[in-house]
């Protein structure tokens, strides 16, 4: 398709679904006609619910039999271990039930859940969590150390700071220092972490199935903003990383700008990282030559959700680590 | 919010009003091998008990640009001289205390939306219980909803009329969705 095609096909589709014109266009150049398409009618389609079951207080099978007994469906997700497709049909809202309010789960969507399974924290370990609002990563991450070692979640939002605590508190979470501040200044913090979580504030750009506002709510110039605030902090993210550390950079974003482009910028600037392999089986990989941009070929080993292809939210999530020693 | 270490007054009292209420003995079995320690903010002193490994990451200031707000296990709030208990250290005093009020299913729902208990949903209660006592509130399967202050004394609850007040909400579950919206 040559540029002008793309342009006036772009330009046909951007009105017919009510879309920025330059989204559809790179969409186009991303994916083709018909995977665009593909794209477009999966965002019209509801994303399923899905809980995280919260060992810290409950065991996972026995939530599993009070949901069953109250009719909700449940559904396992097969790469995550205490993440459900949870269907409340017919239902109040799934945050209303009593088994939510005692925290024995966590309403979470299957890329976010994902995203710390891919972290893979370990117990006694020092984890930091940036961005960390409203609290579904940072109490994961808590569960999975078994409540050991520490979580220090930073957000800088002071309102969404009170969801944050709200759910650590409700999710039964011990092991958990929350800071308000600015992450791209954790180097202040004097901390050596074990592994880092990144899921970077973002354009949002994979959320429009949830949010279709964002089919017009944001510019180029919002993706380059973004872009610009994920590379500082991811690059002070890994500045703290200790040798042999472990970080997740992750973005509900589908902008190659502020994924592959970020990270590729990032092994650059930082040759003691490298991508690894994501040992679970979901998504498709992440692009090593998007728009046609020869980008490090280690970036194929980072994954995404698409809608079209996952029926989840659009997402981003790359595990690096630090060469060197523990 | 600035941290700071418990003077043993302040630590006495907040011991006493747990204590008072739930048993003796109770608060050191809640702390267990912890240290507790404040967040201050303002008139407020968020109590948490924190393990004693973190006691010198968190006695310095917070690093500059950085605000604490949450900090380990949280015990409860001290305002001025009352304490309160925080929702997260129920699970552990339910375990600790015998002062329990368990309410039909009907009553767990209502008592999470914030409402009172009446005589109606009060399926077991300690009879030697007094007035104003403050009770943990479980449902049947005695998972703790938060806690009351009893309006009358145990042993009258056989007469009382099956609409009549039994305990008054001081706190419930439910505040983590009202909280939020």
């Amino acid at each position: 398709m040559s540029t002008k095609e793309l342009r006036q096909k772009a330009k046909t589709l951007a009105k017919e679904h009510e879309y920025q014109q330059y989204m559809i266009e790179r969409y186009l150049a991303l994916w083709g006609e018909e995977d665009t398409l593909r794209f477009l009618e999966a965002c019209e389609q509801p994303i399923r619910t899905s809980i995280r079951m919260n060992t810290l207080r409950m065991e996972s099978e026995k939530t599993v039999e009070r949901l069953q007994k109250k009719r909700i469906e449940l559904e396992k997700i097969p790469w995550l271990s205490n993440g459900y497709y949870a269907d409340f049909e017919g239902h109040s809202t799934p945050g209303a039930f009593l088994e939510h309010m005692l925290g024995f789960y966590y309403v979470q969507g299957v890329p976010s859940m994902t995203t710390v399974e891919v972290l893979d924290p370990q117990p006694d370990e020092t984890i930091l969590d940036l961005a960390a609002a409203p609290g579904g990563k940072t109490t994961h991450i808590a569960q999975q150390m078994h409540n050991s070692g520490i979580v220090v979640a930073v957000e800088m939002d002071r309102r969404r700071i009170s969801s944050l605590e709200s759910n650590i508190l409700r999710c039964g979470v011990t092991n958990a220092i929350v800071l308000r501040g600015d992450a791209k200044k954790v180097e202040r913090l004097n901390l050596e972490p074990d592994r880092i979580l990144l899921d970077a504030p973002c354009s949002g750009e994979g959320l429009i199935p949830l949010d279709p506002t964002r089919k017009t709510s944001k510019s180029m110039a919002d993706v380059r903003f973004c872009a610009t605030k994920e590379d500082e902090l991811l690059d002070a993210a890994v500045t703290v990383l200790a040798p042999g550390g472990t970080i997740v950079y992750a973005t509900c974003s589908i902008a190659p700008e502020e994924n592959e482009y970020i990270v590729d910028e990032i092994l650059k600037r930082h040759p003691d990282m490298k991508i690894v392999p994501i040992p679970l089986d979901f998504g498709t990989p992440g692009y090593s030559e998007p728009f046609g941009v020869s980008l490090d070929e280690s970036l194929k080993l980072s994954k995404r959700f698409l809608p079209h292809l996952h029926g989840t939210e659009g997402f981003f999530i790359c595990k690096m680590i630090k060469e060197g020693k523990a | 919010m600035k941290p700071e270490l418990l003077d043993p007054i302040e630590w006495e009292t907040i011991i006493e009003a747990i204590d008072k209420e739930f048993g003796i003995g109770v608060t050191k079995k809640l702390l267990g091998k912890l240290t507790p320690m404040a967040l201050v903010h303002g008139n407020w002193r968020n109590i948490y008990l924190i393990p004693t490994s973190w006691m010198d990451m968190l006695f310095e200031e917070a690093p500059s640009g950085f605000d604490y707000h949450l900090v380990g296990k949280q015990l409860g709030v001290m305002t001025q001289d009352r304490f309160r208990l925080s929702l997260q250290i129920l699970p552990d005093l339910v375990k600790l205390t015998t002062k329990v009020l368990i309410v039909s299913k009907q009553g767990a729902e209502s008592f999470t939306y914030g409402r009172s208990i009446l005589k109606q949903s009060v399926l077991y209660m300690d009879f030697n219980l007094k007035r104003g006592q403050r009770v943990l509130v479980m449902d049947e399967d005695h998972f703790c909803l938060g806690i009351a202050a009893l309006s009358m004394d145990a042993s009258r609850l056989g007469r009382l009329g099956k609409d009549k007040l039994v305990g008054k909400n001081l706190v419930d579950i439910g505040w983590f969705i009202r909280r939020l919206g």
